[in-house]
């Protein structure tokens, strides 16, 4: 993996503006990754460090879910027990950058019905993995990533342990004598250090761990927008009544 | 719901298939094999669950052994529990013995037993008067300890932090004494590498790294390190080697 910058727990809260019992509450809602927190000792004794632009990133998104409800609703969608069965409907996800319907029927995706339809946590993190991938990847080496997705992740619910730190990588080599040349495609899942022979070409990467969360705050990000339209509307009616 | 779930209670020697009960109660020696779904289990003599275990609520008086995860709303141990998995409650209370193999998660964990636990002990509230050997880190909005014994912890992580002997609050009852006299006999001391939260009150307690915005250290501790942002007072009893402000 590429070295990251790095920061250090006491500098997070400061720079954030949060409190160790905020931080530590995340951390325990599983808001923040177990993998990001990186322990070293150093001349001032043991410290806690994180990769300062994911951890920047998160906390901001953290700070602008409104209220403790929906820090919540967020935690419960990350929680293991909704995990398994969380289902959201398509016509709230269309906005989301991960989000293809085309894709999602060439994985193989049930597709049910068309905006009501729902997609559970294990198809989103799918989709969103595939849909990163398109960028370089050809139709074939899709259905390759596809299906070794199924492997990793297995065939139903999700377990956030068997993603995190993981990462799925798609190389490509190059094949060539008496002048026939020809290019195979592979895709790896592996933990945090892979060493390829040289002539292998690496063409994309993805992080499962971070890919995950990041759907789960997306879908929780939709939970919330919805919630706050429904209470907006609301108001707008009983003002309409007064006007009358 | 379609069928009335079953009720089962072993009383001799006896093994039970998992599956969904209504009460399952164990006085005698029972193993139930495969994974169990009950309102309520209750062990009062030696009882195992080879599977996966989930109930709403979970009595623990004699022996009980559980291969894997246990999902309670409600865990209470006065007698001898292990668990080989994850343990994954809405309340926890050890006033025997338990260990823990991997992580506990909860919401409240009293402990006035002894209590294990082999990964972190995670909880909105956790008590102990007892004593704890938490391997990794041990974290909750708020920390009580009344060291009653050998509490020990790699990390302790939370906003509020209070560490104190018995009786030293300004109570000073028949039993705050009579505590008191214990845990001093006893030598309850809470140990750990690091202690990090906003607000901390330690006293005989150990350890290598306190950071947090205001720590007072009370008597009886020894600190190698302390890193506080607002405020930090030291009682005349305590050994602070080195101290910043940040």
């Amino acid at each position: 993996m590429e070295d990251e910058h790095l920061i250090s727990k006491k500098d997070v809260l400061e720079k954030m503006g949060i409190s160790y019992g905020q931080l530590y509450r995340w951390k325990r809602k599983g808001l923040i990754p177990e993998i990001w927190f990186i322990r070293r000792s150093t001349f001032t004794g043991q410290e806690t460090f994180f990769p300062e632009d994911k951890i920047v990133e998160r906390i901001e998104r953290i700070k602008n879910m409104k209220g403790e409800h929906a820090l919540d609703d967020l935690a419960d969608v990350i929680s293991e027990h909704v995990n398994a069965k969380i289902q959201i409907a398509f016509g709230k996800l269309k906005h989301l950058g991960w989000f293809d319907e085309d894709l999602g029927r060439a994985a193989g995706i049930v597709i049910v019905g068309n905006d009501d339809g729902t997609l559970s946590l294990r198809d989103a993190l799918r989709l969103a993995v595939l849909k990163k991938l398109r960028r370089s990847a050809r139709n074939e080496e899709i259905d390759l990533a596809s299906r070794t997705l199924d492997d990793v992740i297995g065939k139903s619910g999700i377990d956030p342990s068997v993603v995190d730190g993981k990462t799925l990588h798609l190389f490509r080599k190059q094949l060539s004598g008496a002048g026939i040349s020809a290019e195979i495609s592979v895709i790896i899942v592996a933990g945090d250090k892979l060493t390829a022979d040289p002539e292998l070409n690496r063409i994309e990467s993805v992080d499962l761990g971070g890919m995950l969360q990041q759907v789960k705050l997306d879908l929780a990000a939709c939970c919330d927008s919805d919630a706050s339209k429904n209470e907006g509307s609301v108001n707008q009616s009983d003002g309409r009544e007064e006007h009358e | 719901m379609s069928e009335e779930k079953r009720s089962v209670s072993v009383s001799g020697a006896g093994v039970i298939d998992g599956g969904s009960y209504s009460r399952v109660s164990i006085s005698g020696a029972g193993k139930i094999s495969g994974d169990l779904y009950a309102e309520e289990l209750k062990m009062s003599g030696a009882g195992s669950v080879n599977g996966h275990c989930e109930v709403v609520h979970l009595t623990i008086s004699g022996t009980g052994k559980f291969t894997k995860d246990v999902i309670a709303d409600e865990m209470k141990v006065s007698g001898v529990a292990k668990v080989d998995g994850a343990v994954k409650v809405k309340e926890l209370k050890c006033s025997g013995t338990f260990r823990a193999a991997e992580s506990i998660s909860s919401e409240y964990v009293k402990v006035s037993g002894m209590l294990h636990v082999g990964g972190d002990l995670e909880s909105e509230i956790f008590r102990a008067s007892g004593g704890f050997d938490v391997r990794g880190l041990l974290t909750a909005d708020r920390i009580e300890i009344h060291p009653g014994g050998r509490c020990r912890a790699q990390e302790i992580g939370g906003a509020k932090i209070d560490v104190r002997r018995y009786g030293n609050r300004d109570r000073a009852g028949l039993l705050d004494s009579l505590m008191r006299a214990l845990s001093s006999a006893w030598g309850g001391e809470v140990e750990a590498a690091l202690i990090e939260g906003d607000e901390i009150y330690l006293e005989s307690t150990r350890a290598d790294v306190v950071r947090g915005k205001q720590i007072h250290i009370g008597p009886n501790c020894k600190i190698g390190l302390i890193e506080y942002s607002e405020s930090l007072k030291v009682h005349d009893d305590s050994d602070v080697e080195k101290q910043t402000k940040i």
